[in-house]
């Protein structure tokens, strides 16, 4: 008598868990985390094992030679999720890197932060494979609810519970709209498969359709805190500590954008008209509303949390051209642009250990004297989202323009240069702050040489990919190239 | 038209860029002292080279020389391509003239040496990639990245309202230059889309036969970027606040390079790629030429902010440039060309006269000043050739490019070149008040002042080798005018050939 589960496997073969390997590890070191941290207070130990498992997890892309898909139609493993893995894992070890200093200087120890970051991880790794709602789904959960709870953590911090509680109920309604969607487009289609969804739409898109459809932009644009669902997002993003902020405007906005490229072109290549506008208009309100509020916060770390809600417009806008080249420039934006978030929210990070230092704008005033390479590389992040040449946040704009003139939508790109025009204001304000204003006092403020190397790091790559952007172009193709195949091969 | 590309054997335009900025990171390495004998020294070499190849340059015939290419971002077909013709050649040679000039004057600088010379070399670098480029993504990285040394030196330091000045030159800037990019990516896509080649560069997107609305639309969007450079009225409210804010040196680069781009970009881009809406246009851009010319030099007889009032003649004269550029005939242009040099050396030597007196008596107002002239011989006679070749003053560089421009207008419309060269008397009026108010009227001297100024030290060695090369160059400019039209004829003839038909 054979069991349950060897009846799947002879009916439908074992499932390729070779290729699932960075899963496996990130899967394995959390939950080792999880114990280990009931027995050990020891932060160290606890960030290195953390480091130690996305290392291998990443080790272990590279041995993954064949794509394919597995757990039976459910996980797809290709080039553009390895990729996007492999992005989510190394720029996570940027953030484990730099947390304990941190959490020390608050004083606000949970064992529970490693192993819940690591769950979202595994989370936006699900996210970025899935050719299958449902994969999707669980992804999008594991990720959020990990969020919610990071953002929750820090001891005896009032603001920190309003900003999680806040990003609980919206992204709880978030969820509930996204399955809502997804009931709409399964009545319809009869599948959560993409490719089953996608031929049978076509370009057919009936109403039910049209309502999934725009029902899954919505929570999609909730959880990229696209306006007007960002109302969670300053709170949310001020309230956390500051490296799980980095983590969530930088590789949770990367997974996400990843995953929205995936279930647009995944399921509905052929409603381009449809989501084209969605984006459009969801795209120019986060651009006007995200710079036009950044301008007017004196709170750096807010201010950033607006310029990301105007990033997320900039790049999701790169969507409103419905074709190739607007594939190709939203991932290289939002590959590019995941080093500028997190180096200024790390960059507040190793501040913020300091008496004194409140993120406050004049706190910046005199940087430039008081640590002038330090402020040289806060500069190069600065020009480099106001999209000023030679960095690589210009090149991302610039890829956005060329993705929504060829589409003639010629509106989106006015939009965004008045919009960029107006960012300036408060990204100058900060560089101007560090350099052509005095210091008040002349205290200096301690960073570790991990700190100092990971904002150097992530300030010359910024400069680096501005100058030389042809690799990451190249990939961005591939990328975009593996998606259709994907689409249009089964 | 394609023209003849000639490659060059060794790389020296590019040479040219990186040297300022090896020449940064050199100075970044070093401590303060050597800053200053760095970068004179770098900048010595570049205005040497450029001097070299604007002596071996031939002018028989369009050519690009010293041409190089190399694929920088083949997905979209954008390389790095450099040479120059004799319109490049010339701002090449007058962006180093300028900067050499600027480091040798730059002695007195206090706060952050090291910071103020690698922002001016890295400045230089891209002033340099702005002239010498043909990819217009190429054009367009050099053409932002100037602003972020000119916005910390405006900013870092410049005078009490530095860093509203800054923050304005920097967003007038920016937000002109991001309609350029547009345009420049609406003409790369309509390229794509009608002759399915993808590539940014020039001569690529000069074989475009574009409709003629959209045509008159890429004007515009271009025309914008580069008004806001130039500046021309509406759009100069930028120039008198960074001038006024900015330290000499900065002030002198702004006034002989800053301002040339603008113009570049309308003989180099605007004319030859539409050349139509060029003449739909002329209309336009001749009033708002005649309206900077006339209105700006009214303006400035109101001033008594000498730096102010050298301002206001800068847009002034840039308006003597717009107007023989959109004559659309071989005088206009070869006039504007000349008066953009011939402005570079003047409103540089006027800047480095206002930093003179301002280092001498602490004021920029006219109502401090006066009387100097006899207690400071040699820089008066410096500050009055300067003025008068401002002013147009036959023999000079001034009266070349403008008697040009008002011919070439003439051919075109009579009443445009009536008002402009009315305005000629205008402009000799606020020179001379200039001159009159911060040099003469000794009489008006009290006691007191008399004393002080018996203590004034001419020009020290650094502020005299500084003045030279520019008042030197106007007099070359103005006696023997013919080498440097011959120079640029071509250029000019290529730049008009869809207009004339050539």
């Amino acid at each position: 008598m054979m069991s349950i589960i060897q009846q799947i496997v002879s009916g439908l073969g074992t499932p390729n868990f070779f290729v699932l390997m960075p899963e496996i590890i990130i899967t394995t070191t959390a939950l080792l985390l999880l114990v280990v941290e009931l027995f050990t207070k020891n932060k160290n130990l606890l960030s290195t094992l953390a480091i130690l498992g996305l290392g291998l997890a990443i080790i272990s892309i590279f041995f993954i030679q064949q794509g394919d898909i597995t757990l039976f139609g459910l996980y797809i493993v290709d080039t553009f999720s390895l990729w996007f893995k492999f992005m989510i894992l190394i720029t996570s070890i940027i953030i484990f890197a730099v947390f304990n200093p941190y959490i020390e200087s608050k004083r606000t120890f949970y064992g529970e932060n490693y192993y819940l970051m690591l769950f979202a991880i595994l989370g936006m790794m699900i996210m970025v494979s899935s050719p299958n709602l449902v994969t999707f789904y669980i992804g999008l959960e594991l990720m959020s609810v990990s969020i919610y709870i990071l953002v929750g953590l820090w001891k005896r911090d009032y603001k920190s519970k309003e900003g999680a509680f806040k990003y609980l109920i919206i992204g709880g309604a978030g969820t509930a709209i996204i399955s809502y969607a997804i009931a709409l487009i399964y009545g319809r289609t009869g599948s959560f498969d993409f490719i089953r969804i996608a031929s049978e739409i076509q370009d057919k898109a009936d109403i039910g359709v049209l309502g999934g459809l725009l029902l899954l932009i919505v929570g999609l644009a909730l959880k990229a805190s696209a306006v007007p669902f960002h109302f969670w997002t300053p709170d949310a993003y001020e309230s956390a500590l500051t490296p799980i902020t980095a983590f969530m405007g930088g590789v949770v906005k990367l997974a996400t954008y990843a995953a929205i490229v995936r279930v647009i072109i995944g399921a509905f290549p052929f409603s381009e008209e449809i989501w084209a506008y969605g984006w459009a208009i969801l795209a120019a309100a986060s651009m006007i509303i995200g710079n036009f509020v950044a301008l007017r916060q004196k709170d750096v770390k807010r201010m950033l949390a607006y310029s990301s809600i105007a990033h997320t417009g900039y790049i999701v806008g790169a969507l409103a051209s419905g074709n190739i080249i607007g594939f190709q420039a939203l991932i290289f934006y939002s590959l590019v642009y995941v080093f500028m978030a997190i180096g200024g929210f790390i960059f507040l990070a190793a501040f913020e250990k300091n008496e004194g230092w409140t993120n406050h704008i004049d706190d910046f005033k005199g940087l430039a004297k008081k640590h002038p390479i330090m402020a040289l590389y806060m500069l190069i992040l600065m020009f480099s989202m106001l999209g000023i040449p030679p960095t690589a946040g210009f090149m991302g704009k610039f890829g956005v323009f060329i993705a929504l003139i060829s589409a003639n939508v010629w509106w989106l790109a006015v939009v965004l240069v008045i919009t960029s025009i107006v960012s300036a204001g408060y990204y100058l304000k900060i560089v101007a702050n560090m350099y052509m204003h005095d210091p008040a006092d002349d205290r200096r403020f301690y960073l570790t040489p991990m700190e100092k190397s990971v904002i150097a790091f992530l300030s010359i790559i910024t400069l680096l990919l501005g100058i030389y952007p042809a690799i990451f172009w190249d990939i961005s193709n591939l990328l975009t190239q593996s998606l259709v195949m994907v689409s249009i091969a089964r | 038209m394609i023209p003849e590309f000639v490659h060059a054997g060794f790389p020296i335009l590019s040479a040219l860029i990186i040297v300022p900025m090896i020449a940064a990171a050199i100075v970044f390495a070093l401590n303060e002292k050597m800053a200053k004998p760095v970068s004179i020294f770098t900048s010595a070499v570049v205005f040497v080279i450029s001097s070299y190849l604007l002596l071996i340059y031939d002018p028989s015939g369009y050519k690009i020389q010293f041409y190089e290419k190399y694929q920088w971002i083949p997905q979209f077909g954008i390389s790095y391509e450099v040479g120059v013709d004799a319109l490049s050649l010339t701002m090449l040679w007058l962006t180093a003239l300028a900067f050499f000039v600027s480091f040798i004057w730059s002695t007195n600088i206090e706060k952050r040496i090291k910071e103020y010379f690698i922002a001016f070399l890295i400045l230089e670098a891209a002033c340099i990639g702005v002239f010498v480029a043909w990819d217009l993504v190429a054009f367009y990285v050099f053409w932002e990245v100037m602003l972020i040394p000119m916005f910390l030196i405006i900013g870092i330091w410049g005078y009490a309202e530095r860093l509203y000045a800054a923050t304005k030159f920097f967003i007038y800037t920016f937000f002109g230059s991001l309609f350029l990019l547009i345009g420049v990516i609406g003409m790369y896509i309509y390229n794509f889309y009608t002759n399915g080649v993808l590539s940014t560069s020039y001569f690529d997107l000069l074989n475009v036969k574009l409709p003629h609305n959209l045509e008159l639309i890429f004007f515009l969007l271009l025309a914008l970027g580069f008004a806001v450079k130039v500046p021309m009225w509406p759009f100069h409210t930028w120039l008198p606040a960074a001038h006024v804010q900015a330290p000499t040196a900065g002030s002198v680069i702004l006034a002989a390079v800053l301002l040339k781009m603008g113009t570049y970009g309308f003989v180099r881009f605007n004319l030859p790629w539409f050349p139509e809406a060029s003449k739909y246009f002329m209309p336009v851009m001749f009033a708002l030429g005649v309206i900077a010319i006339i209105y700006t030099a009214m303006m400035a007889i109101a001033q008594t902010h000498i730096k102010r009032l050298i301002a206001y003649s800068s847009v002034s004269h840039m308006g003597f440039v717009t107007i023989g550029t959109f004559a659309l005939n071989q005088e206009g242009v070869n006039g504007a060309i000349i008066t953009m040099i011939s402005h570079g050396l003047t409103s540089g030597a006027l800047f480095l006269a206002a930093g003179f007196i301002y280092e001498r008596l602490h004021s920029y107002e006219m109502k401090d000043l006066g009387g100097m002239a006899k207690f400071v011989p040699v820089f008066a006679t410096l500050f009055m050739i300067s003025a008068m070749a401002s002013a147009g003053l036959p023999g000079l560089s001034g009266f070349v490019g403008e008697f040009l421009v008002l011919l070439g207008t003439f051919k075109v419309s009579v009443l445009t070149a009536t008002l402009a060269g009315l305005s000629l008397i205008v402009g000799a009026a606020y020179t001379l008040w200039l001159y009159k108010k911060t040099m003469f009227e000794e009489e008006l001297l009290s006691e007191e002042r008399i004393k002080e100024y018996e203590h004034l030290k001419d020009l020290n060695k650094a502020e005299l080798w500084s003045f030279l090369p520019f008042v030197i160059f106007m007099f070359v400019i103005g006696l023997y005018p013919n080498w440097w039209i011959n120079l640029i004829n071509t250029t000019s003839q290529f730049v008009l050939h869809k207009i004339v038909g050539g």
